[in-house]
Order: structure tokens, then sequence, then C-alpha cells
């Protein structure tokens, strides 16, 4: 068929599907025959909020390869009958594999999974109950980077389990890992956390028409995203500021906000001497800086976590913010926000100086792309830890990942080889789950995260004191920024004697 | 007695002003869950002029209710479906309100009939289990859950919202008891009927709107709890509550889908209340006029 004839059918086919002549799945199928993607389309299937996936697109274009799902089949002949649990924040990758994914996996094992999806804190709080009881309710953990010390002992190191050959999936290839999501997300004290699971890291968001209408380019620097907050804020302010927030009191958000300005400019939270240093020269100084920030965003962003600093961007409330990368397939999706194709993305600004890993403690690693993200590691108190290392392996392996990545709406891989995928760069176009951030999120992590420090003590200094200190901070509870700091200094100092 | 036209007016209007005011939440919540998440944060608030869509309800329940333009639905999968949880809720409430309206009837005819030592102190002491957290005894309760097999079942969650709602049975049942005259079941007693017979046939149909009224309470704490049903179940069962909290994600919360289920939790409450409604004003008002 001619390409011409092919667009005038093409047209014909798409009208029809518009008017409800014809269905989604005859559409899919008559386009795959003029050799058309969905994604070549342009058009992607429409989807639900928050990466809920179109089960008529996973059914006919995105499916397990046979190979994987084959070791599966074999591997987990003794294994058949067991039932697998995994508490899990609702995260696009969890989704994916929730709804969309574990069914191809329980057809070829005959292990059950199921997966209790909550919000974070009641994450750590199931785990911290299964671990104290010893008790092997659950038998996978998903694990925030910020718990891995305080779960370190409670877990199987990967590069272990993957000793076991019997069990260990053909070119599963731990290496493809990103490196330095394995050093930020998964080591702790050599001991390797489980394997990176997914990647929520800060980098730049903003409105491209905004920017160009004003003149404005990508900050390169934080004097510059200070300087573009302040235009727009200026310009078209109050109804729409220059940047949003996530600056809940009390809330983890508020901290990740806090470390990126405080690396931002050359501080630390903790010294060499693991001294808490958030109150030196440059952690002052990015105080400063983020005061007068806040006067280019909306009103109300001390009310605000990731949740609402999204809605700001996504309602076209702020034009720009600094945070997880998850956020922009969201924004691209017609049905779900007024902005959609008119974001774009940037590495985060460079720091004003940067400190080395060397100059902190606890492998705190200074970056303006605050990285967040998760392990999913095999239980030592599971009944059934060698379907659950099959499972965690299928779960993690690049086939799977490419496709949590594809379906899950665009979220950030930790597998080197999915961000080259086929099935992931035809979704990098406008649309719901677009994946055309991914290559800055990959530039992100290669060479502007920030990786928080690895201790005990850091879930409860990262989600209560430091960000209980900040919200009084910012709602004048403080004379000043120096005596907020040092108040955190001292409370680190108390928390961290014990 | 009789009153200007600008008193009525002024009295109407104040009427439907509280009225008003006490519907307009209700509205609010119920209409985020005709629409889309576009639609749902704007400033100033849209109130009325959105495009109403259903596709919450549908990725809620799982159904596809046939408007618009077709939508992939995924029954029985996908993170929102909650048509099972909703059931969860209903079988949860019903049973621990039955078992807790159950026991409490027959310890509170008990308490308010026979003498025995120490009434007072019991009586005191049922109140007082009441006053204590329960985040005291979720941890402890899911150890011995754990022992006993019943983490993430119905049973379990039965037993544990029934002995929740149990003291505040047990108090009320009592005194709509005692609000029905002793010398009833005295007159019965010299007829020659059983303790057993007087509680049956005389005083229960006598509390009716007592036990209408301890029901509605009972079923309402069951279905809002939400720290013992996290606590103690994993993938089995989940209420209304915890589910709720599975629409908040990492990259956001879907405020639309929320409202969906949170609307359709309305209705289940909404018919109980319903049900019971013209003993429910007898029962609260029993015991109100000294004779």
């Amino acid at each position: 068929m001619r390409d011409h004839d092919r667009k005038l059918y093409l047209a014909s086919l798409t009208d029809k599907l518009v008017k409800g002549q014809i269905g989604r799945r005859d559409f899919l199928r008559t386009a795959a025959k003029l050799g058309l993607g969905a994604g070549a389309l342009g058009m992607g299937v429409q989807r639900a909020p928050f990466n809920f996936v179109s089960s008529a697109r996973a059914q006919e274009a995105l499916q397990p390869s046979p190979e994987t799902l084959k070791w599966v089949a074999d591997v987990s002949k003794p294994f058949a009958g067991t039932t697998l649990k995994l508490a899990t924040e609702s995260t696009p990758p969890s989704n994916a594999l929730n709804s969309q994914l574990k069914k191809y996996f329980e057809e070829a094992s005959g292990i059950k999974v199921e997966i209790e999806v909550l919000p974070l804190e009641q994450v750590l709080q199931k785990l911290t109950l299964d671990v104290a009881s010893s008790l092997g309710t659950y038998d996978l953990y998903y694990i925030d980077q910020s718990w891995a010390a305080s779960f370190n002992q409670d877990v199987f190191d990967p590069r272990e389990q993957l000793q076991n050959a019997a069990l260990a999936m053909p070119n599963y290839n731990i290496d493809d890992f990103l490196p330095a999501l394995v050093d930020g997300i998964a080591m702790y004290d050599g001991r390797m956390v489980g394997v990176p699971y997914d990647i929520p890291i800060f980098i730049m968001i903003y409105r491209k028409d905004i920017y160009d209408e004003l003149g404005l380019k990508a900050p390169t620097t934080m004097a510059e995203l200070a300087s573009n907050s302040k235009a727009i804020m200026e310009a078209k302010g109050p109804a729409m500021a220059g940047i949003a927030g996530q600056m809940k009191s009390g809330h983890y958000s508020l901290e990740c906000e806090w470390t990126s300005m405080l690396w931002g400019h050359g501080g630390s939270i903790f010294n060499p001497d693991k001294k808490f240093v958030g109150n030196d020269e440059q952690g002052l100084e990015a105080m400063a800086y983020w005061t007068e920030l806040k006067k280019s965003m909306p009103a109300g962003v001390d009310g605000w976590t990731w949740d609402g600093q999204g809605q700001a961007v996504a309602q076209g409330v702020a034009a720009s913010m600094l945070s997880w990368g998850e956020f922009f397939p969201y924004f691209d999706d017609p049905t779900q926000t007024k902005i959609s194709g008119l974001c774009e993305v940037a590495v985060p600004p460079a720091a004003t100086s940067l400190r080395t890993k060397d100059q902190t403690a606890f492998g705190e690693t200074p970056g303006v792309g605050h990285q967040g993200g998760s392990t999913l590691a095999v239980s030592k108190y599971s009944k059934s830890p060698d379907a659950a290392w099959i499972f965690m392996q299928w779960a993690t392996s690049a086939d799977t990942q490419a496709l949590i990545t594809a379906l899950g709406g665009g979220t950030g891989p930790t597998r080197t080889s999915v961000y080259d995928d086929p099935r992931v760069k035809a979704n990098a176009r406008v649309g719901a789950g677009t994946t055309r951030h991914l290559p800055i999120v990959r530039e992100t992590i290669a060479n502007h995260m920030g990786s928080e420090p690895d201790l005990p003590e850091w879930a409860q200094l990262s989600s209560d004191t430091i960000p209980v200190a900040l919200g009084k901070y910012f709602s004048g509870g403080y004379a000043s920024a120096k005596e907020a700091m040092d108040d955190i200094a001292t409370q680190v100092d108390d928390v961290l004697k014990g | 007695m009789h009153q200007s036209t600008f008193a009525r007016t002024m009295r109407t209007i104040a009427g439907w002003l509280v009225v008003g005011l006490f519907f307009f939440p209700i509205y609010f919540w119920t209409s985020v869950a005709f629409r889309d998440a576009k639609d749902i944060f704007n400033w100033p608030p849209i109130l009325f002029d959105f495009k109403p869509t259903v596709r919450n309800f549908e990725q809620v329940f799982g159904i596809s209710l046939g408007f618009g333009r077709p939508e992939a639905v995924t029954p029985g999968g996908g993170n929102f479906y909650m048509a099972p949880r909703l059931l969860d809720s209903i079988i949860v409430a019903a049973f621990s309100t039955m078992l807790a309206i159950v026991v409490a009837t027959l310890a509170a005819y008990a308490l308010s009939r026979m003498n025995f030592r120490g009434r007072h102190q019991f009586v005191n002491w049922v109140l007082s289990t009441r006053m204590m957290p329960p985040v005291a005894v979720a941890i402890p309760m899911f150890f011995i859950f754990k022992q006993f097999n019943l983490l993430d079942t119905y049973t379990g969650v039965i037993i544990v919202h029934g002995i929740m709602n149990l003291p505040l049975a047990v108090l009320l049942l009592k005194s709509f008891f005692d609000d029905i005259p002793a010398e009833i079941d005295e007159s019965a007693l010299l007829d020659g009927a059983s303790r057993w017979t007087i509680f049956r046939r005389i005083v229960l149909p006598m509390a009716r709107g007592g036990i209408a009224a301890t029901a509605v309470l009972c079923f309402i704490f069951s279905w809002t709890e939400f720290l013992f049903v996290l606590t103690l179940t994993q993938t089995s069962l989940k209420t209304v509550p915890v589910v709720s909290s599975t629409f908040v994600t990492s990259i956001g919360t879907a405020w639309g889908n929320m409202a969906a289920l949170g609307a359709a939790a309305i209705v289940p409450a909404f018919i109980v209340i319903l049900l019971v409604q013209r003993h429910l004003v007898r029962g609260l008002t029993m015991g109100s006029l000294k004779q």
C-alpha cells in the first residue's frame, strides 16, 4: 500500500474510532496491520489517572517474553501452590505489576502473588511489625532508600542469592542496574539491601510556553532558578507562581526539598566527624536562598507535599518545579491535566559548589538531583524465600522493567538496558505514559544525583526531626534560620546519641 | 403564637442555610467523584460547570456503565478496583454489630435487673475499657491473632470490632433497660415467667428502639474504624477507610477515585440508618421524660 493511501486509510480508521463505530481493539489490530504501533501513532492508549493501565494494550502489544516465562515455569515447579506476599507503596512499578503483569508470572509459575498497596508510612509500619515479630507475614520487602540501614540485616543480599545457580535467572545481569543507584539506594555497610526497584529523582520540570513567552531559558544554575521564578511571579503572579514547592511542615517531602537546596549551595547534612553541619555557612546560605525562593511560590505551599506541588503545576498554578521526574508523564496526560505537551524537562541547576562524598559521612552524596527510590528484597523471615527470589528476579529483570516502564506510565527504570529498550523509546512522545523525559532522568542519575545518608536513625531524622523543625522555621517559630538549624543540630545530636 | 411574615421568612432562610451548610460538603465530595482530574483542582473552584464522567466509578467498581467513549475497564484487576472491599466493609460492620448487640443485650439486662456483688464496679470497669487507646492494644492483638490464625480473616476483624463496640453497647443498652419499669418484670415473675422468657418476650420488644439506636452506633463505628483493620489485615480483606489510602500514590492522590468510593460507601450506612430510623428516633428519646 502506498504511503498516501495508508495515511488516508488510517485517517478514516481513526475517524471511526472517535465516532465509536469501531472498538479500540479493532482499531489497534488494523493499525498494527498497517505497520503502526500505538506509540508511533502518537496517540497512546488513553489511560486512567496515575498510570492505571489499559488491559487492551497490555494484552495486544506488551507481554513478557516467552523465554523469561519459560524459565519461570521451569524453575517454579517445586513451588507451585505457594502464596507470596508483598507490601508496597503505590508506585508506578508496583501498580503495573499488580494490575497488569503479575498474572503472567502466576500463570507460568503456579505461585500466587498478593500485593498489598499502601501509603509509604503504612508500608513502614507493616515492615517494622513483621521484622519485630520475625513472623514472616511478608515474603518480599519494599524498602525505601531511607530505611535501608534499618532493615539491612533482615533481608537476603541478592548477590549471595545469585550464587544458587539452580534458581538464578539466565541473563539476570545484576551489573545492568545503574551503578549510581546501587550505591545510592541499595548498599549499606557492604551489604546489598535488595536490588533497585524504582527511582524517583529530582529533575527540573518547567512550562516551556511560559518560559518562551518571557524569553527565559531552562535554569542552569541555582541563581537562574531563582531569577526565572521571580520573573514569572512578577509577570504572571499571583495567578501563576514561578515555582512550586513541597513544603508541608513535618513531612518527609520538606526534608527532600531542603537537601536539594542544601547540597545546591555547597552544604551537607553531616561532616566526616558525623556531626550535623546544616547550620554552617553553606547551610545558612541555602536557607536564605530557599526563604527567598519561597516568595515565588504559590500561597499555601507550606501545606503541600509532592502531591500538592504536582497538582499546582498540573493545574497551571505554578510554572515550574524542581521535583520528582515521576510526575512528568502525568503532566503530559491530556485527560488529567490542562498542560499536556506544554512542559519540558532539564537536568537540575548546577550547584554553586558541591561537597564530595569524602567531606560528608554515612555515605551521603551531595547533588541537586535528590534521589528517592526503593529496593525490592526477600525477607529473611519468609517461609518461602526461594519462591520469593524467583518472583523478585522476574519482577526486576530487564524484560519486566521495560514492560513496567511502558505500562506503568513512564516511570524511571533502574537498569541501563531498559533506557535503550525499543518498547520504552516508542513511548517518547507527548501523551499519557510518556517516556520522553527519561534521557534527562538518566543523565541526572549519572551526573547530578544526591543521596541521603544511610544510618539506622535516618528514618526518624528525615521524616520527623528535620521536617518538623523546618516547618516551625517557615511558620515563624524561630527568630532566624541560624536558630532553626542550630536547634536541628542539637536534636540530631541527641538522636544519634540515643 | 403569632409570627410576622418577616420572622417566618428569616427562619426559613436560616433553616435552609443550616441545611446547605451540612449538605454542601456531601455535594462537593460527590461531585468530585463525577469529575475528571483536571476539573477537580481549580481556582476559583468549579461547583457546577464541569463535564460529568462516570469513569471514576467504572474504575472503582470494575464495570462499564456505557457512557461516553468505551474505556478499557479491568474487572478484577487494577489497584483502584474496590468493589470487593465495599463488600468486606458491609460483612464486617454487619456481623460485628450483630455480635456486639447479642452479647451486649444479655449483659446489659443482667446489669440492669440483677443484684450481685460489685455490680456498680463492674459497670465502671466496662466503661474504663472504652477509655483505653486502641493503638495500645493493636500491636499485642497482632501477635495474638497471628498465634490463633485470625490474622487477615473476617472472623478476626469481626471479633475485634465486636469487642471494641461492646462497652458502649452495654452501657447504652443498660440505660435503655433501666428506663423500662422493673415492676413489669416482677409482675411477669409472679405470673410464673422465667427470666429468659421475660427478657425475650417482654423486655426485648420494649427496648427495640434502644437496640436500634445502639446497633446504628456500633455499625457506624465499625464502618469507620481504621487502626485495627490496618494492623490485622493484609490482602484477604480490607474495609473502606483503609483502602481509601490506596488512592494516595507516590505521584499524587487519585481524588476522583477516592471520592467515588467515598460516595458509594455512604449508601450502605445510609440504608441501615433508613431501615432503623423509626426505632432510632424512639430509642434516642427513650427516658427523656420522667414519670
